[in-house]
């Protein structure tokens, strides 16, 4: 990537940093957990606090969350995540103090902000950012929220009455969970540890070429180096290990076939395709495609992933399926079937591209008396072809 | 007319909005879900301010006011700003034999 108003020898320094700070993004494995706490003591020291009582490790994030939410919630909270069982009972009396997040961490990366920003115009910032963190921010910030949605999902799943549970589908109307609202605010309190990554290596970068000096920072990236999330109370750290594994496809996106894409050293973890996520038994189904398979999934997503990995002319080929129109909603494809009315389906492609520049397409079965693909795409949102005419489409 | 995914958002007059319909909660991030993918958990919602309101037969959210304007979001989407103002929110459906249809459920 060339960028002409970085200086070459910032470059350099700035792709030391990324190059460095990718690792530490998706390390995985024990944490040194002695250099880590080192690390936080050396941040509360440089906030002008006494070092705290206890550092307490936890084996994900979920469980510390969960954790957090006892320490700084009300008396309604605590009952609430008590019977979750994940945490050992001695913490539930703990003393912790507030939250001191803000001290800790917040005003030391504020000052290194600001000297950022004072030592680079704005378009040299906006060059550097982009040399460090154009690819590596959107990555690990897709990965941190979807860590935060699975800790929202595990309090759902605890908490909501099993027939709820195994529902196939939730209503965007589902009454919301308490409890997924405590938990997911409490991971916006964490701070990211190793998936602060991205801003540190731009900051590092620049502290490589002495444009700032990240000495209040040190701290908060000695933890970081080294260990995952991390919540800072007065007296009580909570801090989690890092994943015990992680796969990632060629762009970077949470993957794999078999088994969790993400696992925490406790058992949780997130299953993906290509950073989709997807049920736990999915990538196993994924071995033994057919097209028939691939009709019967009711899922679209779902169905487009499988699609994708059969092989979109193969299926094509095999369902015997002619395309027999096209337009600019997408093409419809038909196709007789033995015994069953024919399948007449849109194909439809997103508007919005995947990191690789490349669009996602789906099928989308319409009726057979469907004849043009723009009164395909119409009928699915129950409009007339005439009508059919968005402005705008991501 | 917008289209994010499987959503489509029609603005619509604020008379032809059925009156006493229910307004849909706020999710746990506070924000209004128009459709949650069921295997992603992924959204098209509103985190602004706003209301969302239910069809009464479906029980589905069916209407949404913005009285200042606001932006429609997902995770794999682009965003789209709306302008202010009253829209029927359409779920995209697909044809399945034999039935009337089912949602589109990424």
């Amino acid at each position: 990537m060339s960028t002409p108003v970085l200086h070459p020898r910032l470059a350099a320094h700035l792709a030391d940093a990324a190059a460095e700070w990718d690792l530490a993004a998706h390390a995985t494995g024990p944490a040194d957990r002695s250099a880590a706490e080192e690390g936080v003591r050396a941040a509360y020291h440089a906030a002008g606090l006494r070092e705290p009582r206890q550092i307490i490790w936890f084996a994900s994030p979920a469980q510390a969350a969960t954790a957090a939410v006892v320490l700084s919630g009300d008396a309604e909270a605590r009952a609430a995540v008590r019977g979750f069982g994940l945490l050992p009972p001695a913490l539930l009396d703990l003393n912790a103090g507030p939250l001191v997040r803000d001290p800790v961490r917040s005003a030391p990366w504020e000052q290194v902000r600001a000297q950022a920003a004072s030592a680079l115009t704005p378009t040299a910032w906006a060059a550097a950012w982009e040399f460090v963190g154009g690819g590596f921010w959107p990555q690990v910030n897709r990965l941190v929220g979807e860590i935060r949605r699975g800790i929202g999902r595990l309090a759902a799943d605890q908490t909501r009455p099993a027939r709820v549970r195994t529902a196939t589908s939730r209503e965007p109307h589902e009454p919301t969970d308490p409890v997924e609202g405590l938990l997911r605010r409490a991971t916006l309190d964490a701070v990211l540890g190793q998936h602060d990554a991205p801003w540190l290596a731009f900051f590092d970068g620049l502290a490589r070429a002495s444009l700032i000096d990240l000495a209040p920072l040190d701290g908060v990236l000695r933890v970081s180096r080294e260990a995952g999330w991390w919540w800072p109370f007065e007296h009580v750290v909570l801090i989690c290990e890092r994943p015990a594994e992680l796969h990632r496809d060629d762009l970077g996106r949470l993957h794999h076939a078999v088994g969790p894409a993400l696992a925490f050293p406790d058992g949780f973890g997130l299953h993906a395709w290509h950073g989709m996520p997807v049920p736990a038994e999915f990538g196993a189904t994924m071995a033994d495609l057919s097209p028939a398979a691939i009709r019967r999934q009711d899922n679209a997503e779902l169905r487009r992933v499988m699609l994708e990995h059969y092989g979109l002319d193969r299926y094509l080929r095999e369902s015997g399926a002619d395309a027999v129109h096209k337009d600019d909603t997408g093409v419809l494809w038909k196709a007789d079937l033995a015994d069953d009315e024919p399948l007449t389906m849109v194909e439809v492609v997103n508007s919005t591209p995947e990191p690789d520049g490349t669009y996602r397409t789906y099928f989308l079965r319409v009726p057979p008396w469907v004849t043009t693909a723009r009164e395909g795409v119409a009928w699915t949102f129950g409009m007339q072809a005439a009508q059919y005419q968005p402005h705008q489409q991501t | 007319m917008y289209r994010q995914g499987d959503i489509l958002i029609l603005q619509v007059t604020a008379e032809s909005v059925p009156a006493r319909l229910e307004a849909a909660p706020r999710d746990a991030r506070g924000r209004l879900v128009l459709a949650l993918g069921e295997a992603t958990g992924h959204a098209h919602a509103v985190p602004g301010p706003g209301t969302l309101l239910l069809s009464r037969d479906s029980r589905l959210p069916e209407f949404l006011h913005l009285p200042d304007g606001g932006r429609l979001v997902h995770e794999e989407h682009a965003t789209i700003s709306l302008p202010k103002g009253w829209f029927r929110v359409v779920r995209q459906r697909e044809y399945v034999p034999g039935a009337y249809h089912r949602y589109v459920a990424d």
